[in-house]
């Protein structure tokens, strides 16, 4: 659960950074909040939308509503009817994409700068109007159940990642995979999507960012014009996080026809607020950023047990899940690799980093912090991200100061606390033989001797 | 930090600029704002290397882009994937650094150094914090003048290289994209994947990157374009200092054949029975990098397949539901290139996919595209140019890209205006020329025994397992 900063003396904005965010706020009577940041290098803008809700606010039955609504907020609205939202924004030089996480549903657009007000009155039309009809909610639903084929059903890692997220979550709607279950995403509703939009999209649960070649006076009087009539919804419902505390190690084989075995794996994590957030990010750092980090050094390079090896330290509003992926060679023990991953993970624990370990950890999070924010897109995305899971974009500002703070102590101590066994789920994926249709075998016999 | 007071002045004022000239130029008409490159500093090296440096950003980091004109169309016949391979193995060792002390001075300060390889060149790529430039070009200087590929390292990253073969035949858009390359440029030097194979891959030895290297990678074929938070001044100091000595490779770039593509309608079907999904390739010629085609080409694609609202997207996933994207592409090389589409489907709407798509083209191909959707694709696609020119990387990329093929130093410049003067004539003339007016070739990766049967009259199917792209 969020609690004040242990540490709180050192978290004090960072003096690049602010040079970066002279930032204009506001807040409409309806609750929409605006953040504007003017940079006039090139003449583009990126306007996000985040929406504060995401698979995290779903119940089962209708997982993946998140996802599903946020493909038929492409669909029209009461101005802009069916297929005009891209054709407008597109003809007058613009790209839009969204994309929808467990904490947050994101639409974005780059355009040229003359376009802006367009661009106001195109994202403004489906936030008041959206229309929602049978036929493109059925043809939306076509098009999803074809994504997670191609994302979880013949992808090794996302089917998986779905059977991790059963194994490390009981309660929480983390559970579920953010596309949701396939028979939820059949039987999802135009009335449960009506339901939807008016408690999530309201102003009142979301934020715009507009960066770029702006006059932010001029560009907020244009988003109090277009979205000023807007009314605010209801409150959301908070989030219960009834998750239970986890009494031992959870494992789960997948059987799938596949060339090598694999592994993934999760320890239950901290919430993004968390201050032990940093220290993992600084451990990940250590553990695989780079060629010399001590998991790519030790399991692809030493021992040469894993192809590669992936951590996944992903930021959430709950507490959630730290994440390791290994790429395995065809004959490798998976409970091998698993001891000496657990070796590695226990040394971190037991003797913490070497100081240079550390400083390089930092060095590396500076400068990825920097790179992110070298485009207009970076900068938008970096402060709705940073509001949605710490609370406000300014302690985005703050991050280099705590990590710069952060010791080996620190490092010892919470690698101590979330890389135990009890904490831990596994999931090894077991290859299964690929039955070749008989005619392809025959017809290639010498390719089945490169086996 | 003096620097940072300094960089916020900047901003300040560059603001106040740019405001003003837009004011102007609204008032007149509707035309884009300029986009301009950050002004180019040429300098060539004691060793022949030539330069390019621009000084531009308020963030304290520096892109570099090293190219060398030694991509996989220089693979030897019987070597697919070593010009990739002993790219990567630079490294893992220098006359005076060991891999570790590499790893560990280059990732130490933050910085990145990473390999893109392509049919053409090889492009070595790094990023770095600004005040750490002298010392990371230093050992790109070294990477490239003195790599001492040690055979235990050569011998590590085959073997890794072999399982990573094994494992990408679980990813069917991997194999679709080998078996599609294979059979679309045939014995030609672009026809294989730029990492090779797993039976050629397996020969490599620390003698063939020895050579490669000597043979392959010189001052003479190569660029280095350097930007961000840096002045022109240091950048040529610098570039001496880490390059001076630097000999071998070629005088100049290999001269490739000309492309001649067979496509005919054949269809190649690689089997993985697991699948519920069908990968779709579908291509033929399209035309070499700096053609004249270029930009009606681009605008006519962007109305056919290329934006979210193009026509094949309207078809296939709006109206149909029948897959989660689709796109087709015009991919410019030296020696030639490929007009493409790429999608997937589910496995029982294989035909269908093939079907409305090849329709759509067929349309195109007939009739061209209207003056309203031309004019669309225009807008779009100069609006969004100038995104092309925002980060160290990018601005890093299209400067070589200019130098190495040639485009001109008003590419950036002039891309508007050339794109804006586009006739609708010129967009049929294009699409005729590149739509399949040949039977295009097809790559369905997927469930044979229930593909093939949809197959029946679209042409001559050859069943494959994927094991024949290990």
């Amino acid at each position: 659960m969020p609690k004040a900063p242990a540490n709180s003396a050192v978290r004090k904005a960072d003096p690049v950074l602010q040079s970066l965010f002279d930032v204009q706020e506001a807040t409409l009577p309806n609750g929409l909040r605006v953040r504007l940041l003017a940079n006039h290098d090139t003449p583009v803008v990126s306007l996000y939308t985040f929406f504060q809700v995401g698979s995290r606010n779903e119940r089962p039955g209708i997982t993946g509503i998140s996802h599903l609504f946020e493909h038929m907020m492409f669909n029209g609205a009461k101005k802009y009817g069916p297929k005009k939202f891209d054709q407008v924004l597109e003809s007058n030089g613009g790209r839009s994409n969204a994309y929808t996480s467990t904490d947050m549903t994101v639409y974005y657009e780059d355009f040229a700068s003359d376009a802006l007000e367009t661009v106001l009155d195109l994202e403004s039309d489906r936030m008041r109007s959206l229309r929602i009809d049978d036929d493109a909610l059925e043809s939306e639903r076509q098009v999803v159940m074809e994504e997670r084929r191609v994302r979880v059903d013949n992808d090794i890692t996302g089917t998986m990642d779905e059977e991790l997220g059963t194994l490390i979550w009981k309660a929480h709607a983390y559970r579920w995979p953010v596309i949701g279950w396939e028979k939820d995403i059949a039987n999802i509703t135009r009335k449960d999507c009506e339901d939807y939009f008016r408690t999530y999209y309201a102003p009142n649960n979301a934020v715009l960012y507009i960066c770029g070649d702006i006059d932010p006076k001029k560009t907020l009087a244009l988003v109090r014009r277009y979205y000023g009539d807007i009314p605010k919804g209801p409150s959301p419902v908070p989030v219960l996080n009834a998750e239970p505390v986890q009494k031992g190690e959870r494992r789960a084989e997948v059987r799938h026809p596949a060339q090598s075995p694999a592994l993934m794996l999760a320890w239950h994590g901290p919430a993004a607020r968390d201050e032990d957030t940093l220290v993992l990010d600084i451990i990940q750092y250590a553990l695989t950023k780079g060629e010399g980090s001590r998991l790519v050094k030790k399991l692809v390079y030493e021992t040469q047990l894993a192809v590669s090896v992936m951590v996944d330290w992903g930021w959430r509003v709950d507490p959630g899940a730290i994440i390791v992926y290994l790429e395995l060679k065809q004959d490798s023990d998976p409970r091998k690799v698993e001891e000496a991953l657990y070796a590695e993970l226990a040394r971190v624990a037991t003797e913490g980093l070497t100081e240079r370990e550390l400083q390089k950890a930092k060095n590396n999070l500076r400068a990825d912090h920097l790179r992110e924010l070298a485009t207009n897109s970076g900068r938008a995305h970096a402060m709705g991200h940073y509001e949605v899971l710490l609370g406000s974009w300014r302690d985005g500002l703050t991050l280099p100061s705590v990590y710069a703070a952060a010791t080996n102590e620190r490092v010892k101590a919470v690698a101590a606390k979330y890389f135990s066994p009890e904490r831990r789920s596994v999931v090894t994926l077991i290859p299964t033989p690929d039955k070749t249709t008989d005619e392809a075998a025959d017809g290639a016999a010498d390719g089945k001797d490169a086996e | 930090m003096a620097t940072r007071a300094t960089k916020k002045t900047v901003k300040k004022a560059a603001a106040k600029a740019v405001k003003a000239v837009k004011k102007v130029v609204r008032k007149e008409e509707s035309a884009p704002a300029a986009v301009k490159l950050p002004a180019l500093h040429e300098s060539t090296t004691s060793s022949g290397l030539k330069v390019l440096a621009a000084q531009r950003g308020v963030l304290p980091l520096v892109a570099v882009r090293l190219v060398l004109r030694a991509g996989s169309s220089v693979d030897p016949a019987d070597k697919h994937g070593l010009s990739d391979f002993t790219a990567r193995l630079l490294r893992r060792g220098t006359a005076k650094m060991s891999a570790d002390e590499l790893d560990e001075t280059i990732e130490f300060v933050g910085a990145s150094f990473s390999v893109g390889s392509s049919e053409d060149v090889l492009s070595l790529f790094v990023a770095t914090p600004a005040e750490h430039f002298p010392e990371m070009l230093s050992v790109l200087g070294q990477l490239v003048r003195e790599p001492s590929f040690p055979e235990r390292e050569v011998e590590l990253a085959r073997e890794r290289a072999l399982a990573g073969f094994v494992n990408d035949l679980d990813d069917p858009s991997v194999v679709a994209d080998r078996a599609f390359v294979r059979a679309l440029w045939g014995d030609h030097p672009y026809g294989h994947d730029v990492g090779g194979s797993k039976a050629h891959v397996r020969t490599f030895t620390r003698e063939d990157l020895v050579r490669f290297h000597r043979e392959r990678m010189g001052p003479r074929v190569a660029l280095l374009s350097v930007v961000g938070a840096v002045s022109p001044d240091v950048v040529a100091r610098e570039a001496e200092k880490a390059f001076a000595g630097w000999e071998g490779g070629p005088e100049a770039p290999v001269e490739l054949p000309p492309a001649d593509m067979k496509t005919s309608g054949r269809i190649i079907l690689v089997d993985k029975p697991e699948q519920t999904q069908t990968q779709v390739r579908i291509g033929g010629p399209g035309f070499r990098v700096g053609h004249a085609d270029y930009f009606p080409a681009a605008a006519m694609n962007n109305v056919l397949g290329g934006g979210f609202t193009s026509r094949l997207v309207n078809e296939i996933r709006v109206e149909r539901g029948l897959t989660y994207g689709i796109h087709s592409y015009f991919e410019m090389m030296n020696a030639g290139g490929v007009f493409g589409i790429s999608t997937f489907t589910q496995t029982d709407k294989t035909r269908e996919m093939i079907d409305v798509t090849l329709a759509e083209v067929a349309k195109v191909r007939a009739k061209g595209i209207t003056p309203a959707e031309l004019k669309k694709a225009q807008r779009y696609l100069a609006g969004l140019y100038p995104l092309r020119t925002e980060t160290n990387e990018s601005v890093a990329s299209v400067i070589s890209d200019i130098r190495v093929h040639g485009l001109g130093d008003d590419w950036v410049e002039k891309f508007r205006e050339r794109l804006m003067e586009v006739k609708p004539k010129q967009t049929l003339e294009v699409a005729g020329k590149y739509l399949f007016s040949q039977p295009p070739l097809i790559v369905l990766v997927g469930k044979a025994s229930e593909v093939k049967k949809q197959l029946t009259g679209l042409g001559p199917v050859t069943v494959v397992p994927a094991s024949d792209y290990e």
